[in-house]
């Protein structure tokens, strides 16, 4: 937002100059190509460039960048296009920093369990673009969706999914708003996967994928379709009708060579519609205390298979709603499917393969593909470490046209090399139909050589490129610790106006308003206000053995000013920010004098911030 | 309002221990309303006291807690003064009888407060007194937020008492006047020409440091009136902001350039805009960090880039819109060691257009 006005100023019409681009590739004459570099050239030196990255001190980026963490388990929140973390937010992992993981609030989300290897986090929509309330992210380790609340930045609810493993992509509906998410599973599994049904673990045959459905509002399951595929990424359209996934494993194989085996795999699209008649009709069976539909070929007319060539990965929809995307992986070319005719296909007039409308060659292991909103498809390629702008118009009429045709590979408009092995790619409101073509991140998997040497372990290196020309320009090498997959990258004003500065202190039922002590028996109940430099006790006396809760709530009220909750030698830390209630349990079993101090600086008395809990023998 | 009464909760419920350590920020002294106006007689009235001196009326007593409570400092706690005033409108007096802002934080004592205090008898409160121009800040250099929240205080619950007792005139009692619901497009050079955006340029000179170079190139304005505040925040901030406030409150924009700021960084800590605050009908309006949303672009065509900026309501039912009032800026300056203050105020008045007609 704020690049494109600020040069708009002063007098630089970007759309004026993409324009004359155009033109240049249309007439394909090398006078119009060179007129068109030189005006590039001159218009550069005057504006130092397309657009700048730089964010000066006392600057806001322009977008929040919502990333995955990978096997960290987390989220992250980056600035675009300066490329600096702000924050992180912890879900599926124990965050010793923030006390996610040791508070009770938190504990109770996450059941023990502190691994997590979240994907792909995307935004709740409203009419096709984000709605700024909800982000979502998978965790494909331990089979659980998280939803995070925008206003606090903060896990408000973890929803479990049985019957699988590998729960690796996710969406939300995009329209007419998110009441729904999918989520695949990649690995197949015996369904249900416990002692019930022992006879099948040694049956890969009888080993099931499952796409589930999931209430985002209650963030419980509504129902699973049972398939006989694998599915990986995930995706939902523009028009509240379908969602769809990729399957690399259409062959039940449990080794590489059988997964490997077929020519042929599918992009699998699930009809919304049929799916809700099911459910009304009773057309399900209720395994594992979930609703599952029988989704698999010959049994059900829920799913339409496409096939797509071998091993395919990332399914994406273009902004304009009208074409899915599926990458080929082993195969160099991408799928375009043309979602207007699946209609048909699932009515049976016309063959599944004939909604594909095009099929471009892009480069070796072609794995995502993001979107500028001006007809033009970005896809990273793995293998060659490249980053490819083609047009998706240009691709569906060369493919009209014959091979001849396709092979000048004319819809190429840049190829950009990336350092190294791309992963995801993502441009900016890419995921939306407010696309905006500004920016896009590269998120490659090797970083080698592109930072200081940091030992045998490296960091990823995301890769921001600025696509508001022409060419794609790299402009920034940012180092991602383990590891980020996939990101968003969400326009500022959408976000910024419902993140809270302080908690609504009456939302936690536990609030401490009277701080005071109370004993019942052996359960000793310590509740304590904090306000910069003081907590409200300054001594709690307890018998070794008892079962502490501590509740503290901040009552400082200005913006930042949060405090930290650390006990001495109990292995406990956590923090509050302003008007925010946490609680710990734990047992007193050491007897002794135990300073709880603030760790999170909070006053220019932060070191004089302490208390005592007296253990008793 | 919401926020002293959990601190009176708090004040109340913490356990003796805990209640100590809050006591040693805490300064309460006793006082006779002598201490501030010499007089031989006081009737006690509504907000104030009348004093006479031989039969004969010869000024006011008030306590600022009955006047100016959500004046609040940086302990987020109304620093209660007395205060003493002659029937010309001239300060008699002035006593802190509680205050707990943490001074000794930063290394000043009990004294360097009075000293400050001291400095207000024999100024007349007819014009609003101005830190850093009628206030020298000198006796407690660093507090910031406590000069600027005690200033407000004491020229607030004064002027609106000569507005009472007739030495100001009143000016609360006039009709209301709404603002045009109309949106125009305009640009930064058009809100500028029609005054619905003012600019206050401060050169090194006018703060006694070498050369002419602008210093702080400053830009403020009323953000509720469609014309204005669409056009400069852009349509996005403007909804946004407008479905922020409650009922009664307004808001205004303030954008820098230079090298100064009129943001500084007290608010940081304290929470409280120390720099600037706005004043109408003798009510002086101070901001805070949870009345404030940043901005960081000027929307309005042709409008210049900023160094910072930002949307702060004015909270409360008592500010008009419509009307005229100050916007007061004060700088600290460091010239060689020593660090002193400079204020600048300028008036806005929203240029006719933009009210609702007659």
């Amino acid at each position: 937002m704020s690049e494109e006005s600020r040069s708009d100023k002063k007098g630089f019409k970007r759309r004026d100059f993409l324009k004359i681009a155009t033109v240049g590739v249309a007439t394909g004459t090398g006078l119009f190509i060179s007129k068109e570099t030189i005006l590039a050239t001159s218009k550069d030196r005057k504006r130092k460039g397309h657009q700048s990255n730089e964010v000066k001190p006392g600057e806001l980026d322009a977008y929040y960048g919502f990333w995955s963490g990978g096997h960290s388990g987390e989220v992250r929140i980056i600035g675009v296009p300066s490329m600096r973390e702000i924050k992180r937010i912890p879900v599926f992992n124990m965050d010793v920093a923030t006390g996610w993981g040791i508070t009770n609030e938190s504990k109770k989300l996450l059941k023990g369990r502190y691994t997590g290897d979240t994907h792909h986090v995307h935004g709740s929509y409203k009419n096709g673009t984000y709605d700024g309330r909800y982000l979502f992210v998978n965790d494909k380790l331990n089979n659980r969706v998280a939803r995070i609340r925008i206003d606090y930045m903060e896990v408000d609810a973890i929803v479990e999914i049985p019957n699988v493993q590998g729960t690796h992509g996710i969406f939300p509906q995009r329209y007419p708003k998110t009441e729904w998410l999918v989520a695949n599973s990649e690995f197949q599994v015996p369904v249900p996967n416990d002692e019930t049904n022992a006879g099948a673990f040694g049956k890969p045959k009888e080993y099931y994928g499952l796409h589930t459905i999931i209430d985002t509002e209650r963030m419980s399951i509504v129902c699973q379709v049972m398939v006989d595929e694998n599915m990986d990424l995930a995706a939902t359209d523009y028009k509240g009708k379908y969602s769809m996934t990729t399957s690399y494993n259409t062959e039940k194989g449990v080794t590489i060579s059988e997964m490997l085996s077929a020519d042929y795999d599918y992009m699998l699209i699930f009809n919304w519609s049929r799916i809700r008649e099911a459910l009304r009709k009773g057309k399900y069976k209720w395994i594992s205390g979930v609703k599952v539909i029988d989704g698999r070929k010959g049994r059900s007319d829920i799913v339409l298979r496409i096939p797509v060539p071998k091993n395919p990965h990332g399914v994406n929809i273009s902004p304009d709603g009208k074409y899915a995307i599926c990458s080929g992986k082993v195969s160099p070319t991408c799928t375009v499917v043309d979602l207007d005719l699946v209609d048909k296909a699932f009515e049976g007039r016309i063959k599944p393969e004939e909604c594909i409308v095009a099929q471009p060659e892009i480069g070796l292991g072609p794995l995502h593909t993001t979107f500028d909103g001006r007809g033009n498809a970005y896809t990273s390629v793995f293998i060659d470490s490249t980053n490819v702008k083609w047009n998706i118009q240009k691709a569906i009429e060369a493919e009209k046209k014959g091979p001849e045709e396709k092979k000048k590979k004319e819809y190429i408009i840049d190829v950009l090399d990336v350092h190294y092995q791309v992963g995801h790619i993502m441009a900016s409101m890419a995921e939306t139909k407010e696309a905006d073509g500004k920016w896009l991140v590269s998120l490659n998997k090797f970083s080698k050589d592109r930072f200081l040497n940091a030992g045998p372990y490296k960091v990823e290196n995301d890769q921001l490129v600025d696509i508001s020309g022409r060419k794609l320009r790299l402009v920034h090498d940012s180092p991602a610790y383990a590891e980020p997959h996939d990101c968003i990258i969400v326009r500022r004003d959408i976000i910024e106006p419902r993140v809270k500065d302080r908690y609504n202190m009456f939302e936690h039922p536990l609030a401490v308003v009277k701080s005071g002590i109370e004993r019942q028996g052996k359960k000793v109940t310590i509740r304590m206000t904090s306000n910069a430099p003081v907590y409200g006790i300054q001594e709690a006396r307890v018998k070794k053995g008892d079962r502490i809760t501590l509740i503290v709530t901040n009552h400082d009220e200005i913006s930042d000013l949060s405090h930290g909750v650390a006990i001495s030698n109990y292995n406990i830390n956590f923090v509050i920010a302003p008007f925010q209630t946490r609680s710990v349990t734990f047992t007193a079993d050491n007897p002794g004098v135990f300073w709880v101090y603030c760790t999170n600086f909070c006053h220019a008395l932060h070191l004089e911030m302490r208390m005592r809990i007296i253990v008793e023998p | 309002m919401r926020k002293l009464s959990f601190f009176l909760v708090l004040l109340f419920s913490v356990t003796s221990l805990a209640y100590a350590q809050w006591e040693f920020f805490e300064h309460r002294y006793k006082y006779k309303l002598s201490d501030v106006l010499e007089a031989d007689r006081f009737i006690k009235k509504d907000l104030y006291w009348e004093g006479y001196r031989n039969g004969k009326i010869v000024g006011y007593v008030f306590l600022s807690k009955q006047l100016t409570a959500d004046l609040v400092g940086y302990s987020g706690k109304h620093m209660e003064t007395l205060v003493g005033m002659d029937t010309d409108g001239r300060i008699t007096g002035v006593k802190v009888i509680y205050h707990s802002e943490p001074i000794v934080l930063i290394g000043l004592k009990e004294d360097n407060y009075k000293r400050f205090i001291k400095q207000y008898s024999g100024k007349s409160i007819k014009s609003p007194l101005k830190i850093g121009k009628d206030i020298a800040m000198d006796a407690i250099t660093g507090a910031t937020v406590t000069a600027v929240v005690q200033n407000a205080i004491i020229t607030g619950s004064a002027r609106k008492i000569a507005s009472k007792v007739g030495i100001l005139e009143a000016q609360g009692a006039r009709k209301k006047r709404g603002l045009s619901t109309r949106y125009v497009p305009m640009t930064w050079k058009e809100l500028l020409r029609e005054g619905a955006v003012k600019n206050l340029r401060i050169t090194n000179s006018d703060l006694g440091l070498k050369g002419d170079d602008i210093y702080l190139d400053l830009y403020f304005g009323l953000a509720v009136s469609p014309s204005i505040g669409r056009n400069v925040l852009g349509e996005k901030a403007y909804s946004d902001l407008m479905g922020r406030m409650k009922e009664g409150e307004s808001a205004i924009f303030v954008f820098g350039r230079g090298k100064g700021s009129f943001k500084g960084s007290g608010y940081a800590r304290g929470g409280i805009f120390d720099r600037f605050n706005i004043e109408q009908n003798n009510k002086v309006f101070v901001f805070k960090d949870k009345d404030y949303r940043i901005m960081t672009e000027i929307a309005a065509e042709g409008s210049p880039d900023i160094k910072e900026g930002g949307i702060f309501i004015v909270r409360g039912k008592e500010f008009d819109p419509a009307s005229a009032f100050r916007f007061t800026l004060t700088l600290p300056v460091r010239i060689g060691a020593k660090k002193i203050f400079r204020s600048f105020t300028v008036e806005y008045v929203l240029p006719e257009r933009f009210l609702e007609r007659r």
